[in-house]
């Protein structure tokens, strides 16, 4: 055995099993939680023997036959307490013995079954008398194995709410007498779609995960698309079974392109194709084409996934075959008549036949009670106005989208299409017509100075310094501020008086040539203030109109241009050590600390890395280096690989293992390495001081950042212990606890 | 996560048997959306150097036939601890042999995947 748990494995095992065992057991027993039950007594005899003997050569069936065990038990323990009970007799008749095969046995007896088994398992879990929560948890639980913990982390609720969802519905199917099997006739059909739709529900709610979120709600895809997966094996004549699964696929295969680089949803025709899962769409394809090989009338689910392939198959956003997509929506809303697929079909019809076309049909479904508070109805009205350059109406539409949804990331775009719409529409009278003053509010506070000139900068700014709550540290930051905008403009001036202009002369003044987080602070600052002011009706709220948040470079260590990097590898006149250690930095990315303390036992020159002591840590390079390091080693066999030129003087000998046992040279320090770097780039670097060796380092990452490496490749590679220190060259996925 | 398998030169050379249960596995993990991709790769192919923007190409044979990896599988898993049953299920068929497992690191895995 490996390293692996046995509390992992079996998970796994029970993952991958569940919906088999406990689709046999609730054939035995007729209930699904006794079955339930029982196949988690099996789970617990697993945890208790695995660790101690190992995991069977065949956990899954190990785990079936001890689980059919302990069913026969309590069966034959039923039927002595209850001989009455018909149909418990009934099925120890017919399976008398289950409990004594051994376990290759019943792997056998149950293999041409159990497929229906855990079809009707299904059928069960889904069953109509069910709340839809309740199906989707109880589907989650027996058909996905997955554990009431995990539920209640990928739907954001309490543990205890799923398991008593899971109680609650054992006991109404028992109430309710649920037969154990897929219907037939009429029925069938209204059950699947029931099925289906606990499935997509379970897709699209991992679907709606964003950024930050706790790890199991985007696997809620994965599992929706295994479920179908499962269910369209055993219905394969199924063509909305299929139809569901190549919508899926199709969806799934988007899933590293729909959101940007802070987690913002990213429409479909922004998305970046070449990120789409070619793997996924192949899939999609497949499922789809067994959709219509089953054939009859075109349902739902294929007629949706035959929309998503249709963007599938558009290489690029214009070559998508949007009058093919309109045809689509319109077969769809005959069998899919709501207002949300009418909305689609707007958008559809729009990209196919012009914005005017889309338009008259949105403006049908303003009206309907469905669409109320559904943000994309006036997101995709005021796209299709701004289109047709109605930018006054355009933007009234986008900010009551972004009033509407819940999403902050699609708020802010929404906030951003409602800016844009709001320049085109005042550009030609773009004057600046600030509105005067509010009068004083009540709540004014009495000390706040004479009643007719109004509050003076001098005495806000005091009464703003001295709020309660503030710390020490924002006082001397906004002191700062507002100290330099009393001298530039006076104490006594009224705040009323103060105009965004004079506000934004000082600032050209004071921080015009200010890096950008120095100008960001201080219009912060400025902003905090104005807002204060203005609540309490002393002078307008938009001081900061005017001035522009300023670009700030994201990471203080720029990369250095390729270009230089080449001139600088071409230099014939550097020196071997100097040379080798340099690009040993560029390929492996490493911290030069880290390269330094490499001695010459630590390399491993076929295998092209060697071992940072330590640090547990393989540093690898690549072709230049490796050319180089044999020369560079010649014939040492032990000791620092980067040496100083001259051997210590007597009095600053240092540690016996920063000694060379062949030249008597002591390892090569950081500060020499970083001086001697900087020298020699100073005429490389357009600033003039020269490069550091951390800026080589982070130069590679973001050179191959560039090239299109993720961010656990970086990290794999040069050692970053977090992937935050990274931010700057890649996109990283951001930890919960930074998202707001 | 995705995890890809690859196996080295086994020992024995596989009868029709072995080829007609591989088949059907094979099939199963297909439809049950578990394996994504596999194949049967050559012993030799080629063998392509980059060195200070020169890149040179060469014929196999890698070192040893028995280093060789002659096989690959990736495979869509819950955990590593699936993969490594999914993996089981694979060496029950084929006898002996030796395989590596590694996760396959996609634009979704922050920094804490195959940690979950």
């Amino acid at each position: 055995m490996t390293s692996l748990d046995a509390h992992r494995v079996v998970d796994a095992v029970w993952k991958m099993e569940s919906a088999r065992i406990v689709a046999g057991l609730v054939r035995m027993v007729g209930d699904v939680g006794l079955a339930e039950e029982l196949a988690q007594d099996a789970v617990l005899a697993a945890l208790e023997q695995w660790p101690e003997a190992g995991v069977p050569d065949n956990p899954g069936a190990w785990l079936m036959a001890v689980a059919k065990r302990r069913a026969v038990d309590h069966l034959r323990r039923e039927e002595r307490r209850d001989r009455g009970q018909e149909l418990l007799a009934h099925d120890l008749a017919t399976r008398p013995d289950d409990g004594e095969r051994d376990v290759d046995d019943v792997v056998d007896a149950l293999d041409g079954e159990v497929g229906d088994d855990v079809l009707r398992l299904m059928f069960v879990s889904c069953h109509p008398v069910l709340s839809t929560e309740a199906r989707v948890a109880l589907t989650l639980r027996l058909i996905g194995g997955l554990r009431t913990d995990e539920i209640a982390r990928a739907f954001l609720v309490s543990e205890s709410a799923v398991a008593q969802r899971i109680v609650r519905a054992k006991r109404a199917l028992a109430d309710a007498q649920v037969p154990f099997e897929v219907p037939s006739g009429p029925e069938r059909a209204a059950r699947l779609s029931s099925v289906l739709e606990v499935i997509y529900l379970v897709f699209n709610e991992g679907y709606a995960a964003t950024a930050g979120d706790d790890l199991m709600r985007p696997s809620l895809c994965l599992e929706a698309l295994r479920l179908g997966r499962v269910l369209a094996e055993l219905t394969p004549d199924e063509a909305e079974v299929h139809g569901l699964v190549a919508l899926m696929e199709l969806q799934q295969s988007r899933s590293a392109a729909r959101t940007g680089p802070s987690g913002e949803p990213v429409v479909l025709h922004e998305q970046n194709r070449g990120r789409w899962d070619p793997l996924l769409i192949r899939r999609g394809f497949a499922a789809l084409l067994r959709a219509r090989q089953a054939g009859g009338p075109l349902g739902p689910y294929v007629l949706q996934a035959a929309i998503a392939a249709c963007h599938a198959r558009a290489a690029t956003p214009e070559e998508t075959d949007w009058p093919q997509i309109a045809a689509l929506y319109e077969a769809l809303v005959r069998v899919l008549p709501t207002p949300v697929v009418q909305l689609n079909r707007a958008v559809a019809l729009a990209m196919a036949y012009g914005p005017r076309a889309g338009l008259t049909l949105v403006d049908t479904l303003t009206g309907e009670p469905a669409l109320k508070g559904y943000h994309l109805l006036p997101a995709v009205r005021g796209d299709l106005l701004a289109r047709l350059g109605r930018h006054g109406e355009a933007r009234a539409e986008f900010e009551r989208a972004a009033s509407l949804t819940r999403n902050t990331a699609e708020r802010a775009v929404l906030l951003r299409r409602a800016a844009t719409c709001a320049g085109e529409e005042v550009e030609p009278a773009a004057t600046e017509t600030r509105p005067e003053a509010k009068p004083e509010t009540a709540e004014a506070e009495p000390a706040a100075g004479p009643a007719d000139g109004g509050v003076t900068l001098g005495k806000a700014m005091r009464l703003f310094l001295a709020r309660p709550g503030l710390s020490a540290g924002t006082v001397r930051s906004y002191d700062q501020t507002l100290a330099r905008l009393c001298r530039h403009l006076g104490e006594d001036v009224p705040l009323r008086d103060v105009t965004s202009h004079r506000i934004a002369e000082v600032f050209a003044t004071a921080w015009g040539t200010a890096a950008g987080a120095t100008w960001n602070r201080h219009r912060a600052a400025l902003r905090s203030f104005a807002t204060w002011a203005a609540e309490r009706g002393w002078g307008p709220a938009d001081l900061a109109a005017p001035l522009d948040r300023r670009p700030e470079p994201r990471d203080r260590t720029r990369p250095i241009d390729r270009s230089r990097l080449e001139i600088l590898w071409e230099r014939p006149d550097i020196p071997l050590r100097e040379r080798t250690l340099w690009l040993l930095l560029y390929e492996s990315a490493a911290p030069a600390e880290w390269a330094l303390s490499l001695d010459v036992e630590d390399l491993d020159l076929p295998g092209m890395r060697g071992e940072v002591k330590g640090r547990r840590h393989w540093l690898r390079w690549q072709s230049g280096t490796a050319a180089l390091l044999p020369v560079l080693v010649g014939d040492r066999r032990r000791g620092p690989l980067f040496l100083a030129d001259r051997r210590p003087g007597p009095g600053r000998m240092p540690a016996a293992t920063d000694l060379c046992p062949h030249t008597g040279r002591g390892r090569l320090s950081y500060e020499r390495a970083e001086y001697l770097f900087k020298r020699a780039t100073g005429d490389l670097d357009p600033e003039g001081g020269g490069y550091t060796l951390h800026r080589l380092r982070h130069s590679r990452l973001a050179h191959l950042a560039e090239d299109g490496w993720s961010a656990p490749m970086l990290m794999s590679l040069s050692g970053h212990a977090s992937a935050r220190t990274l931010h700057g060259f890649v996109r990283v996925p951001r930890p919960a606890d930074t998202v707001a | 996560m995705r995890f890809l398998m690859t196996t080295k030169g086994g020992s024995r050379t596989p009868d029709a048997a072995m080829m007609a249960e591989m088949g059907a596995f094979i099939e199963e993990m297909t439809r049950a959306g578990v394996l994504l991709a596999t194949g049967g790769l050559e012993p030799g192919g080629l063998r392509m150097v980059s060195s200070g923007g020169e890149i040179t190409v060469t014929d196999g044979p890698f070192t040893e036939a028995k280093e060789a990896i002659v096989s690959f599988a990736l495979i869509e898993a819950r955990s590593r601890e699936e993969a490594v049953e999914l993996a089981r299920r694979f060496w029950k068929i084929v006898g002996d042999g030796e395989s590596a497992i590694q996760q396959v690191f996609g634009p979704e895995d922050g920094p804490d995947a195959g940690s979950r």
